[in-house]
């Protein structure tokens, strides 16, 4: 079974954690139709 | 994924400031972020698993690329002509690679190299279009 993504909703917090982590940022716009 | 990136997920209609920020007209749009929040690859639109998957190491290769960080970058461009040969990325991860091997050895004939490769195993990719003047070099 495929693992669920958790994600982050601030890219303030993505940020701090991204450079703490030393990871990239993978931001997703999406449209609730 | 989760090794590399951490997802974040923004709905385009409560966060303006974002959507102006980094001119998002469609959805869905993907953006691949440095840890200051700069840009360095974005996708818009729905693709299957595989071509979905080569974009995002695309672009984890091309931020490594413009981050300067050549050895990485290739990785990421060989990983993508590995084991997803076939993606629309894989021209483009193509391209990059003999240009990030060109800028760690500053050996220009790797771009001809690059062409070579895009020649023979992508003949109609614009990537292999834009490498086309690298068959001017000695």
């Amino acid at each position: 079974m495929a693992k669920q993504i958790q994600w982050e909703t601030s890219l303030t917090t993505v940020k701090a954690r991204a450079k703490k982590e030393k990871k990239l940022i993978l931001m997703d716009f999406y449209n609730n139709l | 994924m989760e090794n590399s990136f951490i997802p974040l997920q923004i709905d385009f209609n409560k966060n303006k400031a974002l959507v102006k920020r980094y001119s998002i007209k469609w959805t869905p749009t993907v953006v691949i972020l440095d840890q200051d929040g700069e840009e360095h690859h974005r996708l818009v639109g729905y693709l299957p698993p595989e071509d979905f998957i080569g974009q995002i190491i695309l672009g984890k290769g091309k931020t490594e690329f413009d981050l300067d960080r050549f050895e990485q970058a290739m990785q990421c461009f060989q990983e993508i002509l590995v084991r997803y040969s076939k993606a629309d990325a894989a021209p483009e991860a193509q391209y990059y690679l003999g240009v990030a091997k060109y800028k760690a050895s500053h050996d220009p004939r790797e771009l001809k190299v690059g062409l070579e490769v895009l020649q023979r195993d992508y003949p109609n990719s614009e990537w292999t279009k834009k490498a086309q003047v690298y068959s001017l070099i000695p």
